[in-house]
């Protein structure tokens, strides 16, 4: 099966429109033009006619949950979402920052993503092992079946081979690139909290200067803020201007809370996030 | 000289804060390695106090709780053991040496246990050596 | 005078520029390149398009210590930190990045009030300025042409290279560039051919088009002033926009910065840091209240004070069209188009 990102495209197109003309949404979340074919936006369209302007290609990876929260609650959204994406909405849901009665969820079923810088497929660090949103309203396409689904956690295994010492040399050396542009944050659909901790002065969680001990504790308390709600799709690490593998660490915190708490991240509207939930017959073994 | 490590105690004032104090009225010995820092639950405390101490030299955490089932605010502990074994991954993810973290559930009449788990905690830091990962350089 | 060496000697200049001084080059990283201290004369990489982060941070670190203290302690005890810098040479920097500095002296000395670190950092250091490889298709995201920046201009350099292959062709431009020059024995003399060469090089550069024909300065100002109270157009423009602080912390001409104590235990160190007017806490008063609590507030100051304030205040716009911000923006976000589309096709032309 080979998928026709032109189709995808054009459904796209005919469900925005529809749902904008039909006044049963404010906006829709969709992919635009940008400066070339190979640098395709996220795109906000509001009207009938804006819809001519929207787009999907391979480059579209961009994450569009992260802009539901912007809009006022009640605000009716259209939202275009992908495997991970829909991940997205739905942890949203959980955490009561959107409703699903204000949502229609346009689902797109793709495989063979690309990062535009070095156009490799990134299909294997981003898709959560999914080709399928979970959770959608109108599909935009055929659902993707027979095409090989690598485990998302496949990515690990040259990290998971490291003992500590060259695990902690593997995160100095990659902390210490970091320019603290806080993209990483701000690309993620998780990371909404409005002051982040890391602004906070009283108290002060972490030098404002790009040192290693400031970045060691940006990084580590953020993924700790995202330990159970990481939905992997792969943004923070796509933003980064340096190319930290933030992901991997992500991961690896999705596969200890998937194993401690049997449940992955945004797989269903039902699920309480995993650390404001607990069972009483937790094992006192995670602490060991 | 021999290794005299620092170790950060957070204790919850309902349950392991009384147990120490137990253990300190009826003069049971422990070692003196430990600082304790009193809160009100143990799900009171935001994991990066734990990556701060760290950083701020401590060269071990030991935080305290009521037995699950026991805490002053019922749930507190249930929802602390699930944040508490997300830090201590993430800390042996990120490289330092995990048996430098530890969580115990320590009743206020288990004086007794305060000391052992003190006295053991020590040694194995001890063990370990000075915590220089995480600790800020000047 | 034109001199000459060729690629694979490049080690031997560094070496020899080591000695002299502090060299600042290209070199290859894990995400690209970057200007960095050079410590093995082998790293220096000139085999490049362009850094991630701009060479501003030549002038102006990311970090700059200004007084250490003691908490407790009378301030008369604080010391200030000293800048001894040796001579310093700040090796491959592209035609629109050296124009850069000119545009940031006017901030930084140019108004009367001087920032000592900038200047001293500045009179410690020689420019070897880099033309833009014309034989490889310009980048889509720059356009620095379109602000009259030719690829191979050498305004502001002191010594200006040429590559041709494999040879590297060096002409001193400044006295400074001369006194260096002078003092280094082994570049030696081009022949006429390549004067030539170097000559054509230079006057084609204004040939190599990026993107877009050349602007009105003085009409883009007026366009952004028209349309500053539009907030349906800033909502558009900033849809996509994620306020985080990789377009302003890669800008050559970004200079804004915050001042923090940062201590630990009794010790601390006063210290500026880059600041981005793009991040949510950057007009947070201490009230409190925030002017600029919009996405659409913060990406309009970030447009305008470029293309519009700078133009009104300075006579020059505050962007050399470099193309990093839209570049590494994670989102595509491109300045350029949204001058194109606030100014609606009255005055340029696409290519
Ligand atoms: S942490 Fe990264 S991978 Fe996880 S949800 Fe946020 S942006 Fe996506
Ligand atoms: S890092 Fe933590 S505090 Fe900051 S925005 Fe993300 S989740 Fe919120
Ligand atoms: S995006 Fe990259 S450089 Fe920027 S703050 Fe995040 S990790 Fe650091
Ligand atoms: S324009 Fe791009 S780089 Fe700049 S703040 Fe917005 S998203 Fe970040
Ligand atoms: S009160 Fe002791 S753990 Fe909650």
């Amino acid at each position: 099966m080979v998928i026709s990102f032109k189709q995808i495209e054009e459904k796209l197109k005919t469900e925005a429109k529809r749902l904008l003309g039909e006044s049963q949404v404010s906006i829709v979340l969709a992919y635009g033009k940008g400066y070339d074919e190979n640098h395709p936006m996220p795109y906000v369209a509001r009207n009938p006619s804006d819809v001519d302007n929207i787009v999907f290609n391979e480059y579209c990876n961009y994450n569009l949950a992260r802009y539901l929260v912007r809009y006022p609650a009640g605000t009716k959204i259209a939202v275009a979402v992908k495997a991970a994406d829909s991940r997205a909405v739905i942890q949203l849901i959980q955490e009561e920052k959107v409703k699903r009665e204000d949502l229609v969820l346009l689902g797109i079923p793709v495989y063979g993503m690309k990062n535009p810088k070095t156009h490799e497929i990134i299909d294997g660090k981003t898709t959560g092992g999914l080709y399928n949103p979970v959770l959608y309203d109108i599909l935009l396409g055929d659902e993707v079946h027979g095409q090989a689904i690598q485990s998302p956690y496949d990515v690990l295994a040259a990290y998971e081979s490291m003992d500590k010492e060259a695990r902690f040399a593997f995160w100095k050396k990659e902390f210490d690139k970091c320019i603290r542009c806080y993209a990483c944050r701000k690309a993620c659909p998780m990371c909404y909290c409005d002051p982040c901790f890391i602004d906070q002065t009283k108290p002060k969680w972490g030098d404002k200067s790009p040192q290693s001990h400031g970045n060691l504790m940006y990084h580590l308390t953020r993924f700790h803020h995202l330990a159970g709600r990481c939905i992997d799709c792969g943004e923070c690490s796509r933003a980064c201007p340096v190319d930290i593998p933030l992901y991997l660490f992500h991961k690896k915190v999705a596969k200890a809370c998937e194993e401690m708490f049997g449940q992955a991240a945004g797989m269903s509207i039902e699920d309480k996030p995993a650390l404001v939930n607990f069972r009483v017959d937790d094992s006192d073994k995670f602490l060991e | 000289m021999s290794f005299e490590p620092k170790i950060l105690g957070i204790a919850c004032n309902w349950c392991t804060y009384t147990g120490a104090d137990l253990a300190g009225t009826t003069r049971l010995q422990y070692p003196q390695n430990l600082r304790v820092v009193r809160v009100m639950c143990s799900s009171r405390i935001n994991p990066s106090f734990i990556f701060r101490a760290f950083q701020l030299g401590a060269d071990g955490v030991l935080v305290g709780g009521c037995h699950p089932g026991d805490c002053h605010y019922n749930t507190g502990n249930l929802y602390a053991r699930r944040r508490l074994a997300v830090t201590k991954k993430i800390l042996e993810f990120s490289g330092l040496e995990s048996g430098r973290f530890r969580v115990e559930w320590i009743s206020a009449s288990e004086g007794n246990k305060f000391a052992e788990v003190v006295t053991e905690f020590t040694e194995q830091i001890k063990k370990l050596g000075p915590q220089i990962k995480f600790k800020i350089s000047q | 005078m034109l001199k000459k060496t060729t690629i694979d000697k490049l080690p031997e200049l560094a070496a020899a520029l080591m000695e002299k001084g502090t060299l600042v080059a290209p070199i290859k990283e894990d995400a690209g390149f970057n200007f960095r201290e050079i410590t093995d004369a082998k790293q220096v990489d000139l085999i490049f398009h362009n850094t991630i982060i701009s060479p501003k941070s030549a002038f102006f670190p990311q970090m700059e210590d200004f007084v250490r203290y003691q908490t407790g302690k009378s301030i008369l005890e604080a010391a200030p930190v000293e800048l001894n810098l040796k001579p310093t040479f700040l090796f491959g920097v592209r035609p629109c990045d050296v124009k850069s500095f000119q545009i940031m002296d006017i901030h930084f000395s140019g108004t009367g009030v001087v920032d000592p670190y900038w200047q001293k950092r500045r009179e410690a250091t020689t420019i070897f300025g880099f033309a833009f490889d014309m034989n490889e298709a310009a980048d889509a995201a720059e356009f620095y042409h379109t602000l009259g920046i030719g690829a191979a201009d050498p305004e502001g350099s002191d010594i200006f290279m040429v590559r041709k292959d494999d040879i590297l062709m060096l002409k001193v431009i400044t006295p400074k560039g001369e006194k260096l020059m002078a003092g280094l024995s082994f570049p030696t003399d081009a022949s006429a051919d390549e004067i030539k060469y170097f000559d054509d090089y230079i006057a084609k550069g204004h040939d190599y088009k990026t993107r877009y024909t050349c602007v009105d300065t003085e009409a883009i100002a007026r366009e952004f002033e028209s349309i500053f109270d539009n907030s349906d157009f800033w909502t558009k423009i900033s849809d996509a926009c994620l306020s985080c602080g990789v377009c302003t912390f890669v800008c050559p001409t970004c200079y804004c910065f915050d001042i923090c104590d940062e201590t630990l235990f009794s010790q601390g160190t006063r210290r500026r840091v880059w600041d981005a007017c793009m991040f949510t806490d950057f007009t947070l008063e201490a009230s409190g209240h925030n002017p600029r609590t919009k996405v659409y507030q913060r990406l309009r100051q970030k447009v305008c004070h470029k293309y519009s304030y700078h133009i009104r205040k300075y006579g020059v716009i505050s962007c050399v069209g470099c193309g990093r911000c839209t570049r590494y923006c994670p989102v595509n976000i491109d300045i350029f188009s949204i001058v194109e589309e606030a100014v609606k096709a009255k005055w340029y032309k696409r290519l």
